[in-house]
């Protein structure tokens, strides 16, 4: 079993091959590393230069990478399958609760940063062939499903050498294999082909004026979710599935795949055929 | 002018006028043309020819004008066909999409709860 463990979009990630030591694995483990890098040159928020910075800075790109593409699409696609519950338009709102810069430079308590009015969430993004263009005033954030996206991709890259699991701070995906994957202390989950995420407010939580904040946008108020579970599992045909029903999950929508709910009270829920 | 000229004169005169008669009696002028029978069946058969075509080209017409009618409307049901089937298709490919990759279950992911020791964990992402 070869391990390779490096940072990248802001979180640790983990990659596990199921392949002989030698020269052709090597290869695809640094590979995997470089498309990481790549593909968070194309959606990182937090750097200047990358695609979505420019798109988010100008309102419009006419000639994005198909990745850039390819993840706004889905984006938009969870939008409409999960009733607005998922939404790529969350930036606003997100930097509006104090998550403007990488999460390890957020202050653990901003007191004096007043809070201004919520942000506006569901605005329009049209996608023409390789041409992107938000509506005035709208920005993206693609930080969960770009995770899952990259997770998807490089297990599909590793999988050409051996059976593999991605996990991208918590966005897993799996090729081939068996692979035990803790959920909660008590919880495992073996998991053989596709994808798992979890969704909280256990984590990228930190106080401003006193009150608590958390990264997970609720698009319908444009503040984070208040209540709600701690935090939500989701298993799925793919990493950016997963992403996206734990996402949607966590604001109360009813998803009919196998998930673990850890209750506001602690409690563990197995759900989806999970028992 | 002599007795015998006028004489010569009458005698050619005579002669001629002679000659004309007879061309003229020999030529039947009262007598009407007798039709050829052949000629008159061609004919007849002209005009039935006629009336044939001007009936098979009104026949024509009329099922060319229900063609071209026939022609449209078919047209139109397949326009809308395939606006429906292009329809369908996006729908089912938005749902596939959806199922595949948002929070439906797609290729139903392979999983089971297991007392192994974790090879690696998921956390809030």
């Amino acid at each position: 079993m070869l391990r390779r463990v490096f940072s990248a979009m802001g979180t640790d990630v983990e990659l596990l091959l199921d392949a002989k030591p030698g020269e052709r694995s090597d290869r695809a483990l640094d590979r995997a590393v470089a498309e990481f890098e790549r593909l968070e040159q194309v959606m990182s928020r937090f750097r200047d230069e990358s695609e979505l910075s420019g798109l988010n800075r100008n309102g419009r790109i006419a000639d994005a990478s198909t990745d850039l593409v390819r993840v706004v699409e889905l984006a938009l696609q969870a939008r409409e399958s999960t009733g607005g519950r998922f939404d790529p338009t969350v930036h606003d709102a997100v930097v509006a609760a104090g998550y403007d810069r990488t999460f390890d430079a957020v202050a653990p308590d901003t007191t004096g940063h007043p809070f201004g009015a919520p942000a506006r969430c569901g605005g329009g993004v049209r996608v023409r062939g390789h041409s992107i263009e938000l509506e005035p005033g709208i920005r993206l954030d693609l930080g969960g499903i770009g995770k899952g996206y990259a997770a998807d991709r490089v297990a599909d890259l590793l999988a050409v050498v051996g059976s593999c699991l991605v996990n991208a701070g918590g966005d897993l995906a799996v090729r081939g294999g068996s692979w035990p994957v803790g959920v909660t202390d008590d919880v495992t989950l073996e998991l053989t082909r596709g994808g798992m995420a979890t969704s909280g407010r256990d984590r990228r939580r930190w106080l401003r004026n006193g009150e608590e904040q958390h990264h997970l946008i609720d698009p319908a108020t444009g503040r984070p979710a208040a209540g709600g579970p701690i935090r939500v599992t989701v298993v799925a045909g793919s990493a950016v599935a997963a992403e996206v029903a734990a996402k949607a999950a966590f604001l109360g929508l009813d998803v009919d795949l196998p998930h673990v709910v850890v209750t506001a009270d602690g409690h563990t829920v197995l759900a989806g055929g999970l028992s | 002018m002599t007795d015998t000229s006028r004489r010569l004169y009458a005698v050619v005169i005579a002669v001629v006028v002679f000659f004309v008669s007879w061309a003229t009696v020999a030529a039947h002028p009262w007598a009407t043309a007798k039709a050829d029978p052949r000629l008159t069946a061609l004919a007849q058969r002209e005009q039935r020819l006629r009336a044939d075509a001007k009936l098979v080209q009104q026949v024509v017409d009329s099922r060319t004008a229900a063609y071209h009618s026939a022609l449209r409307a078919r047209r139109a049901q397949i326009a809308a066909a395939k606006a429906q089937a292009a329809a369908a298709q996006a729908r089912a490919l938005r749902v596939s999409q959806s199922t595949t990759q948002a929070a439906q279950p797609a290729a139903a992911p392979d999983v089971r709860v297991v007392n192994l020791p974790p090879l690696t964990i998921t956390r809030t992402s």
